[in-house]
């Protein structure tokens, strides 16, 4: 018995495509590597930043006219913070723009008489905005505080009140969001959106090789010279690079997994925990399932385009572009206040990107997602139908 | 059996195209008549070649009687077989070789020819009896597992040729297939086209060659300008053009039929 055609184009076209490095690599390596690299690569760099930040000794000027705040003393005990007392105001805000200095302070000269007659002491703090989380910032101010503390106490006491009574409202906070829903909103956003570029990627080297290489490479016009349906070649290729996209979302969701059960030195507890409880296999299979259909939609579009262009090069520079064009919809998706809808459910993309949200949050609809995967499969299928036509057409596959 | 009759096929020319066929403003139309009733008829155990210069339309005509390219007009038969009805079944009975196929150079010499023999439809057990025989007879056993894009040009002919009969086709059909091959793998063509003459299958050749025509050809028809402008035995050809060389006399053709044509206006 031969195997079937189509049986035999499909094994060719993944044999050829898993001997490409090319493709290797978009499709398996890139997906498996990037979430946990990315991730650690990013807390560590933020993690040792702001530990620098926390850690740094502070070099604080201090100028009290009247030398009678106190402050000076009370920084100057803080851990972390030393204190220089100047007179020379004007030199100071040079001195923070070079960073000899972290910040400064400016004590009014009326300060101990203002506390005293129970008004606010003035200072002006000086400090240059930063890039390091304004750390330095948040230490002086939580010093002045307890500074203040301290006064408000003295005042206080001085006036025999108990500290409670300048509270008048009490705010008891209860979020009834769980933690899985808040965290599905935020991560629920990016994590969809990351599945559509792999979805695309793993699938554009293929679809670029397979139909623009072919030509490129002179073996189309063999190929067509078999004794076998055009449509049956379509659908080999087709299979196999929407099987790409396919697998490469698939081993971003496990490296993604992988990393999260290893828990991966470097990530923060709490997102790992995030994406543990998000990561449920329920909630895998139906993303899964929106991600086939798309895949399918991905594979057709970019074979048309493939087989459209002359040469390998002519294809990238089509393809490149559309990937800004793809990701568009899947960007909305991130943006707060879009929400799957009877209308987003329609709209290609979006509505992948929009119902794993909802997934990972848990607040599905299930008749919205039935929406969802219907317009995915009904497009898919239109493509594919659109796709067989274009392979048909001589203008297309001999256009040189 | 090759069958071809009033042959026609009009391309509708990129502005590219347009500027490389030098058709400019002067010209009507922005469609090309690559083929214009051409009719050819080629017979089991003889090799028919397709004469003409560069853009006479060969290619095109060879690309319609292999189904890559659907007439406007005309009919094409292919061993019996209807070719624009069932270009599949057609297809079944031909191999095709052009001069620039090329191969999966990520396959090996053995899966390229599985992948063709699947294609076609051909048994286990034939494709394991028509491998064995061609690995054999080309001298591929020695590099049968090696990926294609690792082998000598020499090699890949070989496979070239080997994957153009794997599904033992009664018609094949070369497209100038010994263009950009040095002497000695145009030779192993040259011993191909004539071995499977001997085997009694029925050969179709183009080329611009006249050397060529005069090591091979039992048949001959000269194309220019998408038409056929003489259809005969080699040997009726040599006797027509009298005391000319063959080559001066396929020229005087080329040139009276354009003589003709001038007098007609132009056909883009």
């Amino acid at each position: 018995m031969s195997r079937s055609p189509f049986v035999a184009v499909v094994r060719k076209e993944l044999t050829d495509t898993l001997r490409d490095r090319r493709t290797l690599i978009a499709m398996v390596v890139v997906p498996l590597l990037l979430f946990p690299v990315l991730t650690i690569a990013a807390a560590r760099i933020t993690g040792s930043r702001a530990q620098e930040a926390r850690d740094k000794q502070l070099h604080i000027a201090i100028a009290d006219p009247m030398n009678d705040s106190g402050l000076a003393d009370r920084l100057g005990a803080a851990p972390g913070i030393r204190v220089e007392r100047t007179r020379d105001v004007s030199a100071l805000p040079a001195r923070i723009a070079s960073e000899e200095l972290d910040a400064a302070i400016v004590i009014d000269p009326t300060f101990r008489r203002d506390v005293a007659a129970l008004r606010p002491g003035g200072l002006t703090l000086m400090f240059k905005s930063s890039d390091d989380f304004d750390i330095p910032k948040r230490r002086v101010l939580a010093a002045i505080a307890g500074f203040e503390q301290e006064l408000l106490n003295q005042r206080f006491a001085d006036l025999k009140l108990d500290p409670q009574v300048v509270h008048a409202v009490r705010v008891n906070e209860h979020d009834i969001a769980q933690a899985r829903e808040i965290l599905g909103k935020v991560i629920g956003g990016l994590l969809p959106y990351m599945f559509i570029i792999f979805c695309f990627t793993g699938s554009m080297y293929p679809a670029i090789d397979l139909a623009a290489g072919e030509k490129e490479r002179g073996t189309l016009e063999t190929l067509l010279t078999a004794p076998v349906r055009r449509r049956t070649l379509v659908l080999g290729k087709f299979t196999v690079v929407a099987l790409a996209g396919l697998v490469s979302a698939v081993i971003a969701m496990f490296s993604l997994y992988v990393s999260v059960a290893q828990g991966v030195e470097g990530i923060p507890p709490e997102l790992l925990a995030a994406v543990a409880q998000v990561l449920e296999p329920a909630t895998i299979a139906v993303v899964l399932a929106l991600l086939l259909p798309l895949s399918m939609f991905f594979a057709a579009l970019l074979l048309m385009l493939s087989v459209y262009a002359r040469s390998y090069k002519e294809a990238m520079s089509i393809i490149s572009p559309l990937m800004i064009v793809v990701l568009f919809p899947a960007m909305i998706a991130l943006l707060p206040g879009s929400e799957l809808s009877l209308a987003t459910a329609l709209i290609p993309i979006l509505n992948v990107s929009l119902a794993t949200r909802e997934l990972i949050a848990g607040t599905a609809e299930p008749g919205l997602i039935a929406l969802v995967f219907a317009s995915l499969v009904a497009l898919a299928a239109a493509s594919l139908w659109a796709c067989t036509r274009w392979f048909a057409r001589e203008d297309i596959v001999f256009r040189s | 059996m090759i069958t071809a009759e009033h042959l026609a096929k009009r391309f509708t020319l990129s502005r590219q195209q347009r500027r490389t066929l030098g058709v400019d403003g002067r010209q009507p139309g922005r469609e090309l008549q690559a083929v214009d009733d051409l009719s050819l008829r080629c017979r089991p155990g003889r090799i028919f070649a397709l004469l003409g210069p560069n853009g006479a339309g060969k290619t095109t005509a060879l690309r319609m009687i292999a189904t890559l390219l659907r007439p406007d007009a005309g009919r094409i038969e292919i061993a019996g077989i209807d070719a624009l009805k069932d270009p599949v079944a057609a297809r079944r009975k031909l191999g095709f070789l052009t001069g620039s196929t090329r191969l999966y150079e990520r396959l090996t010499a053995e899966e390229t020819l599985r992948y063709y023999a699947d294609l076609a439809g051909v048994s286990a057990a034939d494709y394991r009896r028509r491998r064995d025989a061609l690995f054999a007879s080309l001298g591929i056993d020695a590099f049968a597992d090696r990926r294609v894009g690792k082998l000598s040009t020499g090699m890949q002919q070989k496979v070239s040729i080997a994957r153009t009969i794997i599904h033992d086709p009664e018609v094949i059909v070369f497209d100038e297939a010994t263009s950009g091959l040095d002497v000695i793998a145009a030779r192993a063509i040259i011993q191909f086209i004539r071995k499977c003459r001997d085997d009694g299958k029925t050969v179709l050749f183009s080329t611009h060659i006249m050397s060529e025509v005069t090591l091979l050809a039992d048949d001959l028809a000269i194309v220019h300008g998408g038409r056929t402008i003489f259809d005969g035995t080699l040997a009726e050809f040599t006797a027509a053009s009298g005391e000319r060389s063959l080559e001066e006399a396929f020229i005087h053709r080329i040139e009276a039929s354009e003589a003709t044509s001038a007098a007609g206006g132009p056909r883009t």
